[in-house]
């Protein structure tokens, strides 16, 4: 199984190293799509886990022991396509490959399964087609 | 068979139906097995297209006489205000002006709402004259009630220009797209070998008067754009490598379509406008079937960086490995994307490629070239 989770870690949390327990004691795979350490020192790492379903639980079972708060991603990106002009303004500024242009027929293609919520298509595209959606998935 | 083909023999072949009309896609593509000459004699004319944001645009209106009438000296249109310098109740609402509480809607939101038939508020005031006593007025118009609406853009259609990235460390908002830091990216705009200036590099088939395809309607070039320019460095196949020509372009938008006119915003620089414009090139020789066959390995351009104002030169590039997606510079693999809608040029060449076919848009002949010979001041401060 495979799950998008952000972790909030709290100034104790901060200095574990808990990604590597995480990969070396319950052998899954963590992806990290986006990182970030606020002045404080809070962090916040959206993460992508997966592994065997046992795995995954005992790593997430892990994470609450270590008062990690995990939630999952909140955050999604809608593209309102049917107004899409299909320019490639978006296209450029995305990086985990949600956004692509096909070569042959020079459409814009959007693959949410891919989106890390960066936001960056946002305020890239000159048509406003571009939402962040709260919520579950 | 004669190796020149007249405008007059191109059109009646266009009338009789039996006109060959190809995309300028297409010709390139034939241009691989078909030299210069067999092309001149199997293609009459050649459709070229481009839908990309272009800020000096505009629109006249005239929005007919109030009873008693009012002389405006000063409008707005959605809260947009709108240019009232001319007579009594002719308006021109340039496409980037924007709304002074709401910096992404504008002039081209305006245009684009009156082309789609949305009602639109008009307040306007004047100071009130002997002959146009009326000092306030607050109304709908729409296209259905207003007079003229004479689409009139400055500068289009621009003939090459150069990419765009960003060396600094932070992110750069600019009409160029968002150009991401450390050269993060690099932004285009142009239709490539589809684009209309690209596919006649010496202007000679248009000039004043040709007719065109305009945001969906019958249009005409009507004078060289501004920030007209014929010198500076040509690679062999005779193309600008920097930004060289333009159109001022002119039709009536009460026949336009917002699917070829879009409203645009580009985040901290401001409102601009997607036009879509066609361009039909006579094959009137070998030599215009030369231009017409350039392909985009063959269209060169510049990389600058949009880091510093004065935009200095990262590196030379060319349309195919623009158009693949992603291109070395500086050593590094990054990505590229255009600002210009190729997907929306190729249905308005396709478009106008048919119409010719069917006998339905015929070629004009420039009344006027443009000329050979010109360069650019830019602004001293002094």
């Amino acid at each position: 199984m495979k799950q998008r989770l952000v972790l909030n870690f709290s100034s104790e949390t901060v200095r574990e190293p808990i990604t590597y327990n995480l990969i070396k004691q319950y052998d899954v795979v963590i992806n990290i799509l986006n990182a970030d350490v606020s002045h404080g020192k809070e962090g916040k790492l959206l993460i992508e886990m997966s592994g065997p379903e046992r795995n995954v639980d005992d790593a997430l079972s892990y994470l609450e022991r270590k008062k990690v708060v995990v939630s999952p991603v909140i955050k999604t990106i809608r593209f309102n396509q049917d107004f899409c002009i299909h320019c490639g303004a978006c296209v450029s500024v995305c990086y985990s490959e949600a956004i692509t242009i096909n070569r042959e027929s020079r459409r814009i293609e959007f693959i949410p399964e891919n989106c890390i919520a960066c936001e960056l298509c946002i305020k890239a595209c000159p048509l406003q087609l571009y939402e962040l959606n709260f919520g579950n998935n | 068979m004669s190796e020149k083909k007249s405008y007059a023999e191109i059109n009646e072949k266009i009338v009789r139906g039996e006109a060959v009309v190809l995309t300028a896609e297409e010709v390139s593509e034939m241009g691989k097995t078909l030299s210069a000459k067999e092309i001149a004699r199997k293609v009459d004319v050649v459709t070229t297209a481009t839908f990309g944001p272009m800020c000096s645009s505009g629109m006249f209106i005239n929005v007919g006489h109030s009873r008693p009438p009012i002389r405006m000296e000063r409008a707005t249109l959605n809260g947009v205000p709108v240019f009232t310098g001319i007579a009594a109740v002719d308006l021109y609402i340039g496409a980037t002006e924007t709304h002074p509480d709401d910096p992404s809607y504008g002039g081209a939101h305006i245009i684009e709402a009156l082309i789609g038939g949305e009602d639109v508020e008009l307040i306007a005031h004047g100071k009130g004259t002997d002959c146009y006593p009326l000092r306030d007025i607050r109304t709908k118009i729409n296209r259905s009630n207003i007079n003229e609406m004479i689409m009139f853009n400055p500068r289009n259609a621009y003939q090459n220009y150069p990419a765009a990235a960003n060396s600094s460390s932070r992110i750069k908002y600019t009409y160029m797209g968002s150009l991401l830091p450390n050269l993060g990216n690099v932004n285009y705009s142009t239709s490539g070998e589809l684009s209309p200036l690209l596919n006649d590099p010496e202007l000679r088939t248009i000039g004043i008067g040709t007719r065109i395809f305009l945001g969906g309607a019958r249009g005409y070039v009507s004078w060289t754009g501004t920030q007209f320019k014929t010198r500076g460095i040509r690679n062999q196949y005779g193309i600008p490598e920097f930004n060289a020509a333009t159109l001022a372009v002119t039709g009536d938008a009460r026949q336009m379509n917002t699917e070829f006119i879009k409203a645009a915003y580009f985040e901290r620089y401001g409102v601009s406008i997607f036009i879509g414009i066609g361009v039909p090139i006579p094959v009137l020789d070998a030599d215009i079937a030369e231009r017409v066959m350039i392909r985009n390995e063959q269209i060169t351009t510049r990389i600058l960086d949009y880091s510093n104002p004065d935009h200095p030169e990262l590196a030379a590039t060319n349309y195919a490995e623009l158009f693949s997606g992603e291109i070395t510079l500086k050593g590094r693999k990054v990505k590229t994307a255009s600002m210009s809608s190729l997907y929306k040029a190729r249905i308005i060449a396709g478009l106008l490629k048919e119409q010719i076919k069917k006998g339905q848009f015929t070629l004009t002949e420039p009344v006027s070239l443009f000329p050979r010979d010109t360069s650019l001041h830019s602004l001293e401060i002094r």
